[in-house]
């Protein structure tokens, strides 16, 4: 075996026994033999360097046949309210300014009864499975027979701070790594002149806490979250300096492998000065392919009209989705996409006017969701890319102030759904009260669903660990966590 | 005595096998599950020897010394009928697992504490057959071991591969070319002593090395979460560790500073700052579940000081016993207990009290009280007239005066001379001037002096319970301050908490004991740990775990030599430094050896210096220090490096928490940036700079794509490249002799001719066949040299 020639110590300082242990002690040799790149780029560079290059996000094998090979993660940022989209509750109907006893827990605190605001959306049944979906998401609607909606969510956190943070890596606490991290430690990258975790912000802003949403916490930065720009070179420092064309930089690259090359034939036996050779190959190559990877100018009128590009209202978000699909297609493993940014109405936080918060929002985000559904089906795509749909948290039944439809948010209760990636269609698991205010039958927690999104990655929740501060880490924790199976095809 | 490379051990069955490091996790792994702290299945538990060696519910023995056929143990997990298998699920033990424990149950079972957790040795050096390798006890050591694997340790390092070696290892910062040549031309044998004095002196070597500490504690200037507000004055404790690695303090006293520099018999603003290590985790402003937040940061304050200090993941404990060291949840709560005094560091609505201390001189606190004591008189006595006039006011005038200060200011304005006497009125407004002197008084004091630590402690804390399964819902048995059993050392008695009004006197007690010489782990935790930083790796490399899930040492003996020198040398650390790199080890050329890479590929004996990439901020600094534009101004506030609208896009208030520094401040060393936890510097984490979140014992080295393209794009480098065009002559100069000076800036050594060819007809190239200005072509260039790997890796 090629690495044996290796030292240890050169992937992030940790040692073989510790690799063991990050890897779950299941597929020590096999894994490290996937470590090594092979898809033979050294082959026709100028710098035919003796060792192979160790590239840490090359593709790693699963732990058994996975049945999704991406996940597209849309995130709507602030909490949309459950009963206003997909849970709907008759019980509320001519409900509205009742006071009710109901125990909430949100940013104004622990509240025992409200006035209710009665749902402002009409509800209407969809699909074969009959699913009934209020007119927020008419487009979305028509796929519901693709779609498991999961409405008896919880988290435990109902503050935005600690809420995304666990929503997007398991833990209230910052400093853990991300969901997209541990796919992309879990498994690599397919493409390796993409990077196998990609971001793509809302045109408002980041989320809260920014960077702290991605990071790859006690795992190496490679794992991390890459943020892509829908505008310009979609990598920070990808784009080159105007004045230099792709023959400068090469003559220029060309060089500096020269005098690499020089420095490596007196230092046998250092594998990292080859595998920093190939990096720099690695990142010229990355120079054409991810901008390519993101240039919508290849697709037709149609696809563009679909997405709703054509759109002002839904320019962004449907070019955040094509540009997903495309990403999937060059085969990154994970891709997160915010649906609002920034603070107040400027994502779902929805304290002050309900209807004016997710009308907006619903309204830029209905057509392209349903047209990344449409679309991936169509290529045949869905199958193997699972898509997750919700926010960090729900919201309440009841007003948060003595007037307006504001409400406060909720995550003892709330809606997310998961559609392709091996996922039955037309189902939905688990309940909330009639009021909304919290799960009932099949309680959720946020690690059933990052349990059952690594499971249809084909990894063992229970078993992809990393080893840090004496203790195999795992993603859902200690405790056996097991993946929503009924919702599993 | 020899240190014995541990992988030539493995494969020899002569060989006694080591139960702490090849049995305890191979039962760990596979069956505590049923049979460990948590579960007996059957009546049988692996935890400890009584009750593994123990009859079972069955009435077979699992383990029978020296009997392998009646060892139940070995049947199960060799069984290849379905319902006797061991274990029941999961993955099969391995057959080199299973060939282990069939020896060590041939071999009798022995069942040993784990090395780290026995008192320390105080060993001799071992004498070897070469004479050279004899002079120093650490090349004995390196010697012997490499011996015994049939390898010879590499000759010396040539003197310009060893200054730059110890100018990065000492201070992060590379030689001049003068001072290599001068180095190199030195016919005084102790040069090399002398080039480490000098580095040992440089306050350079503070920020490098203070760097380290900061890793360990996880230094970050933000609080994390939504609004990832600053801690006020965290860059003093910055400074602080700084500061006591330049006085070369000892390292006991740095920790018995940082621990309880507010109950030491002195105590000083120094050691009040060094409580800031208290304050530098990230803190929740409004936590779901505000008791389970208290919890958890004084967990993330125990992880950081079982595993910094003391190399103990008494962490693991919170929930439930250790499950492989011999550490239980009563350890972990009665070690809380031992810092039950500590405060949160604020709530929402004072973010200050408990983590500023006023460290003014009595001088200025006197001014500072007469000025308000002045200003308190003046209000008093214009409030009384004003209500003298008051008196004589329409009633809707006069309840005006009791609503909002705006109100009352205006009816006083307008009303209040027309109600007093032309005496009481002249009266007014002499005080009124003289409070306005007051305030301005007041305003151009010099500021009060604050510093962040341990401003409010709880002096009587709370009784501390086994919380369980780690919820604070849950409380079961109380606990009192004790040790962690494994030390064997006895609880502290009450009397000795001698605690004051503000303090309960018990982090003196754990200070106390975590740094007294007979202390099984600091020593070593800190010799491992100054090992690591001069040789890239520790004897142990899981610097922060010396438990058994830790990897073990490759040169245990050699460990506690180098734990008791420590110790002997009043724990400074530049003796230290000097004794180790006086070392042949140290100076050991990295040269590849095929004899070696065949053996000992991982070079765990040490036979060759290990190469290594620089770190995030020896990279940057390094850019900076080469053009000439390195700002080396040494302590202070933080500063602000310019980060691109790209990158701030990605916070929900783009610049928010982010200042402007100066051009000369944004110059400075890394050390010095301020670390936002959400906003963390783009080219020091392309460079593997550590999460701030928690305790980094190693910083990963990466060598990825996206290092390539800052180094290649960033507006960041081709300034610097600029800079580095205009500091060795600019256009002016020709082709050969710019060449000359680049490399000699950037790499610290001569060009070569063929360096000189080569560069030049790049330069000439980008001119001619690509049409750029010779400006531009000569950055680019420069650009080149910042790109190679020798500017990236030391030998």
């Amino acid at each position: 075996m090629a690495n044996q020639k290796k030292r240890t110590g050169s992937f992030c300082g940790r040692t073989r026994r510790e690799f063991l242990w990050q890897t779950g002690g299941g597929f020590g040799a096999a894994a490290m033999t996937s470590m090594l790149s092979d898809d033979g780029f050294f082959d026709g560079s100028a710098t035919a360097a003796e060792d192979v290059y160790a590239n840490p996000l090359a593709a790693k094998p699963p732990h058994f046949a996975p049945k999704a090979k991406s996940v597209i993660f849309l995130f709507m940022y602030g909490g949309p309210s459950h009963i206003d989209t997909f849970d709907q509750k008759p019980a509320m109907k001519g409900m509205d300014g009742k006071t009710v006893d109901v125990k909430t827990f949100g940013r104004g605190g622990h509240r025992t009864g409200g006035r209710i605001v009665e749902p402002r959306w009409e509800f209407d049944n969809y699909g074969e499975c009959g699913k009934s979906v209020s007119t927020l998401f008419p487009n979305v609607a028509k796929h519901v027979d693709d779609i498991a909606f999961l409405h008896s969510m919880t988290a435990d956190s109902p503050i935005h701070g600690s809420a995304m943070l666990m929503m997007n890596s398991g833990k209230v606490l910052s400093g853990s790594p991300a969901l997209g991290s541990w796919v992309n430690y879990g498994l690599g990258s397919v493409n390796e002149n993409l990077p196998g975790f990609v971001v793509m912000l809302d045109p408002s802003g980041g989320p809260i806490s920014g960077a702290k949403n991605w990071s790859s916490g006690y795992m190496p930065a490679t794992y991390q979250g890459t943020v892509f720009r829908s505008k310009g070179a979609p990598i920070l420092d990808l784009e080159r300096p105007k004045d230099i064309s792709v023959d400068v930089q090469r003559r220029l690259l060309d060089s500096i492998q020269n005098a690499n090359t020089e420095h490596l034939a007196t230092r046998q036996g250092n594998s990292d000065l080859a595998s920093r050779i190939a990096s720099y190959e690695l990142a010229y190559k990355m120079q054409s392919t991810a901008p390519e990877a993101v240039d919508l100018a290849t697709e037709d009128a149609a696809t563009l009209e679909m997405y709703g590009i054509n759109n002002d209202r839904t320019r962004d978000f449907g070019t955040r989705c094509l540009m997903a699909r495309r990403l999937v297609q060059r085969g990154v493993r994970f891709i997160q996409l915010y649906s609002g940014g920034s603070h107040n109405d400027a994502n779902w936080d929805a304290h002050g006017d309900l209807e004016v918060n997710h009308n907006k929002h619903a309204g830029n985000t209905d057509l392209p969701i349903a047209a990344l559904l449409a679309d991936l089906k169509q290529r045949g795509m869905l199958d193997e890319t699972l898509v997750v749909w919700g926010g960090e948290f729900g919201r309440q039944p009841t007003a948060e102030y003595a007037k307006g439809t504001g409400r406060d948010h909720n995550s003892y209760g709330f809606t997310m759904w998961m559609a392709g990636g091996g996922i039955k269609g037309g189902m939905s698991y688990g309940t909330t009260d009639e009021l909304g205010s919290r799960a009932v039958e099949n309680p959720l927690h946020v690690k059933n669903l990052h349990a059952t999104v690594l499971h249809q990655m084909g990894l063992d929740p229970n078993r992809l660990s990393f080893f840090y501060s004496g203790l195999d880490q795992k993603l859902v924790g200690v405790e056996k966590v097991e993946p929503i199976h009924e919702i599993i095809a | 005595m020899l240190d014995r490379p541990s992988f030539a051990q493995t494969d020899d069955s002569q060989t006694e096998i080591d139960f702490a490091r090849q049995i305890q996790p191979i039962l760990a792994k596979r069956c505590f599950a049923c049979h460990g702290p948590d579960e007996a299945e059957g009546g049988l538990r692996f935890t400890n020897r009584t009750e593994a060696f123990a009859e079972a519910e069955s009435g077979a023995h699992a383990i029978v010394p020296g009997d392998v056929g009646a060892s139940v143990l070995l049947s199960r997990i060799t069984s290849d009928v379905e319902d006797e298998q061991m274990p029941p699920e999961g993955d099969r033990v391995s057959p080199e697992e299973i060939e282990l424990l069939t020896r060590w149950i041939q071999q009798g079972a022995a069942w040993q504490q784990h090395w780290s957790f026995k008192p320390m040795q105080n060993p001799e050096p071992p004498t070897v057959q070469d004479e050279a390798w004899n002079q120093h006890p650490i090349d004995a050591f390196i010697y012997a071991a490499t011996e015994t694997a049939g390898l010879k340790p590499n000759g010396m390092a040539d003197r310009t591969t060893l200054i730059r070696r110890a100018y990065f290892d000492l201070t992060g910062l590379p030689p001049t070319a003068e001072e290599v040549k001068r180095f190199n031309a030195d016919p005084d044998p102790n040069a090399f002593a002398k080039v480490v004095d000098q580095l040992l002196e440089s306050p350079h070597y503070g920020e490098r090395w203070g760097r380290h500490w900061l890793d360990l504690v996880r230094y970050g200037e933000t609080n994390s979460y939504e609004r990832d507000g600053a801690k006020p004055n965290a860059w003093k404790y910055r400074d602080y560790v700084i500061k006591s690695f330049n006085d070369d303090k000892p390292y006991d006293q740095f920790l018995m500073e940082q621990l309880a520099g507010d109950e030491l018999e002195e105590v000083t603003v120094e050691s009040l700052t060094a409580t800031g290590y208290y304050r530098l985790g990230i803190w929740d402003d409004e936590p779901a579940d505000p008791l389970l937040a208290r919890f958890d940061e004084m967990d993330d304050i125990i992880m950081t000081t079982g595993q910094a200090m003391l190399g103990l993941t008494i962490n693991c404990a919170r929930c439930h016993d250790h499950k492989i060291d011999p550490i239980s949840q009563k350890d972990y709560y009665s070690f809380l207990a031992l810092m039950a005094d500590v405060t949160r560091w604020g709530q929402r609505g004072d973010q200050r009290s408990n983590n500023q201390i006023d460290v003014s001189t009595e001088e200025l606190n006197q001014q500072y009280r007469d000025n308000d004591a002045a200003k308190r008189r003046l209000e008093g006595e214009i409030r009384k007239i004003e209500q003298s006039g008051i008196v004589k006011m329409s009633a809707p005038d006069q309840r005006a005066t009791e609503g909002p200060k705006r109100d009352r200011n205006r009816i006083l304005k307008e009303k209040l001379q027309d109600n007093l006497s032309p005496e009481d009125w002249k009266k007014y407004k002499d005080l009124e001037k003289q409070l306005a002197d007051t305030l301005r008084q007041g305003k151009s004091l010099p500021q009060r002096e604050m510093v962040m630590g341990l401003a409010k402690c709880k002096p009587k804390p709370d009784q501390t319970f086994v919380l369980f399964r780690g919820n604070p819902h849950s409380p079961s048995d109380p606990v009192d301050p004790a040790f962690p059993g494994i030390f064997e050392s006895p609880a502290p008695e009450e009397s000795s908490f001698t605690g004051t009004d503000k303090t309960a006197g018990r982090r003196r007690v754990l200070a106390e004991w975590i740094t007294s010489a007979d202390n099984r782990l600091t020593a070593r935790v800190m010799a491992n740990r100054v090992w690591q930083f001069h040789f890239g790796r520790g004897i142990v490399r899981s610097s922060n775990n010396f438990g058994k899930l830790g990897v073990p040492p490759t040169h245990p003996v050699l460990l506690d030599w180098l734990a008791q020198q420590l110790i002997a040398s009043d724990w400074k650390l530049k003796d230290f430094h000097r004794m180790i790199m006086s070392s042949r080890t140290y100076q050991m050329s990295s040269e590849a050896d095929p004899e070696g890479l065949a053996t000992d590929p991982g070079n765990d004996l040490l036979w060759r210096f290990d190469p290594r990439r620089l770190s995030a901020e020896e990279v940057r600094d390094t850019i900076l220090a080469v053009n000439g534009s390195l700002n080396r101004q040494t302590y202070g506030p933080s500063f602000y490096p310019a980060l691109s609208r790209e990158v701030l896009a990605g916070q929900s208030r783009p610049g928010s928490g982010w200042g402007n520094s100066s051009e000369e401040d944004k110059n400075r060393r890394s050390v010095y940036i301020h670390v936002k936890r959400s906003l963390l510097t783009p080219i020091l984490t392309a460079f593997d700079f550590p999460d701030p979140d928690l305790t980094c014992e190693d910083r990963f080295v990466t060598l990825q794509p996206g290092q390539a393209l800052a180094l290649l794009n960033s507006t960041f480098v081709h300034e610097q490249a600029k800079r580095l065009a205009s500091s060795v002559g600019g256009v002016e100069v020709d082709n050969q002799e710019l060449i000359r000076r680049v490399i000699a800036n950037v790499l610290s050594r001569e060009a070569t001719e063929a360096e000189v060819a080569s560069g030049s007809e790049l330069i000439t190239t980008l001119q001619t066949a690509d049409d750029l200005s010779r400006q531009r072509a000569v950055e680019l260039y420069c650009l080149t040299v910042m790109n190679w790997n020798e500017f990236l890796f030391v030998d």
